[in-house]
């Protein structure tokens, strides 16, 4: 079977002058394709380093990852991909519209087709009326509509979401979470981070919670949370037994917050 | 080729909307009205003395632009964010390396066009004259020039942040057009290692002055040859394409991230 992600002892290390950070440890995954799989794990678990790899933006130090079969460091990986990163910037210069004629272009889509396609995604992200006005002039939600329409302008396979609900009103989460149903509607590939838990909840067919650059766990939410507990309650359980920095962390809130 | 047209685009659509340009264009052409207005030892009425003037305002005005632009971009996109969703688009980094250094390039080459234009205007109305062909030669050999200084700013924005980068740029270039010219007068003095270690400064850092035919325009000494011309212009390309594979080399592996291993 051809995943859509498939990543192998994948190891990433950084060096700095501390010394050297092992973001990545030996981490396996396999995203089927079709699959809206949420990737979740707390600050500094190795979530936006595993996409970064996956994007091509970082090298890995060991271990390999393709997608649907491509090696991700060769440029035609990412002919079928989206992305959304988690900090929606872009060149606030361009209008809505000329950001997406240019993106397009870099996927050497053109004329009529192009048109057409900036139309439909301009209406998948309800954008239609801001399009041609400067991207400076945009508020927050706007410019993560903006990004997402950029993400998607090559109708792209497979999606990969740092965080899009991040720093969002709850309307702006809304319209996120209707274009990840209508993307999983379609048969694409959702692949995404988030702090959200009722979120990741609430659209996912599976999860994967990692810790320290490896994967804990992973499965159906619905497997994984017993009877009568939130995924919130279960991830941080998993996290805490695996973790010991968090564990003591916890610790201390649960202290304080007994002790007020 | 569209990948880079794109990336090349973007900048181009940038400095129209920013308007750096139009700020560094009026600047020095009120410069350069000013300073050829000016009686200087009664040389103001001399079509020599204003070509003199123009041309090398021209040269180091597209030095400056050239140095600034390329040694942006790249530090740019990094800064405000803009390089993960460049990258994460079918764009190699060889593309986005040269559709930067296209867009750079062609943004000063224009800008130089437009300075000529004044500047031939200027003599024109002053009853000069200039041997078009002779000015066209020196036009695109500085632009050659321009394109080398353009592939220098960004093989050092690879690595450096812009003000780095910007000032090495500088650095080099600047002592390429002063310094090295002079360098064979220096080797005559020197003996035993200083003439090696001249001798090696010499034949390492680009020769900028082999694409300056301001003398040639001002005095008009007539057209270059055709095969010195063709050999120069040779000689830029090959330096355009020696700091372009630099510069790749120098980009192709490296790392982007946040800063947080989130």
């Amino acid at each position: 079977m051809k995943y859509a992600v498939e990543i192998r002892s994948l190891t990433v290390i950084f060096s700095s002058r501390r010394g050297a950070i092992k973001a990545l440890d030996g981490l396996n995954l396999n995203i089927k394709p079709g699959q809206v799989f949420g990737f979740l794990g707390p600050n500094g678990a190795g979530k936006t380093t595993a996409m970064h790899v996956l994007l091509g933006f970082i090298a890995p130090t060991s271990g390999e990852a393709r997608i649907f079969g491509e090696d991700v460091s060769e440029s035609i990986a990412r002919q079928r991909i989206g992305y959304l990163a988690e900090h929606p910037d872009t060149y606030t210069f361009l209008t809505g519209r000329e950001l997406l004629v240019m993106t397009g272009h870099l996927f050497l889509m053109k004329g009529k087709h192009l048109r057409f396609r900036i139309d439909e995604v301009l209406n998948q992200v309800e954008l239609k009326e801001g399009a041609d006005r400067r991207i400076a002039t945009y508020s927050r939600g706007m410019m993560q509509r903006i990004c997402m329409a950029q993400a998607l302008i090559n109708d792209p396979d497979l999606v990969i979401l740092d965080e899009p609900t991040s720093g969002l009103d709850p309307f702006g989460r809304m319209g996120i979470r209707k274009i990840i149903t209508g993307l999983r509607e379609r048969g694409k590939t959702v692949f995404f981070s988030s702090h959200e838990l009722s979120e990741a909840e609430l659209i996912c067919d599976h999860i994967a919670i990692l810790s320290k650059g490896r994967i804990v766990t992973e499965g159906k939410a619905s497997d994984l949370v017993e009877a009568g507990e939130s995924l919130e309650k279960y991830f941080m359980r998993t996290v805490c037994a695996h973790d010991e920095d968090q564990r003591s962390e916890l610790g201390d809130q649960a202290r304080i917050l007994r002790e007020l | 080729m569209t990948r880079i047209r794109t990336v090349a685009f973007i900048i181009w659509i940038e400095m129209i909307r920013k308007k750096d340009v139009y700020v560094l264009l009026i600047l020095l052409g009120t410069l350069l009205v000013a300073l050829v207005s000016l009686n200087i030892f009664g040389l103001g009425g001399v079509v020599g003395y204003v070509k003199d003037v123009g041309l090398l305002m021209a040269w180091i005005f597209g030095w400056i632009l050239a140095v600034n632009v390329s040694s942006r971009e790249l530090p740019q996109e990094e800064t405000r964010g803009t390089i993960f969703p460049l990258l994460a688009k079918p764009v190699t980094r060889f593309e986005l390396i040269a559709g930067k250094w296209v867009g750079s390039w062609s943004i000063v080459a224009f800008a130089t066009l437009v300075f000529y234009l004044l500047i031939m205007g200027i003599v024109l109305a002053r009853g000069g004259a200039f041997s078009p062909v002779t000015l066209v030669q020196g036009y695109i050999l500085h632009c050659a020039a321009l394109g080398v200084i353009s592939a220098i700013g960004i093989a050092f924005s690879t690595r450096m942040n812009h003000d780095a980068a910007a000032s090495i740029s500088y650095v080099l270039t600047g002592t390429a057009f002063l310094v090295i010219p002079r360098i064979p007068e220096f080797m005559a003095r020197e003996t035993g290692f200083g003439a090696g270690a001249l001798m090696f400064l010499y034949n390492l850092i680009p020769h900028f002055e082999v694409f300056d035919m301001r003398k040639r325009i001002v005095h008009d000494y007539g057209t270059a040859g055709w095969g010195t011309f063709f050999l120069v212009l040779a000689y830029g390309i090959l330096l355009i394409s020696l700091f372009i594979l630099v510069a790749w080399l120098a980009y192709r592996k490296k790392r982007f991230s946040r800063g947080d291993l989130g």
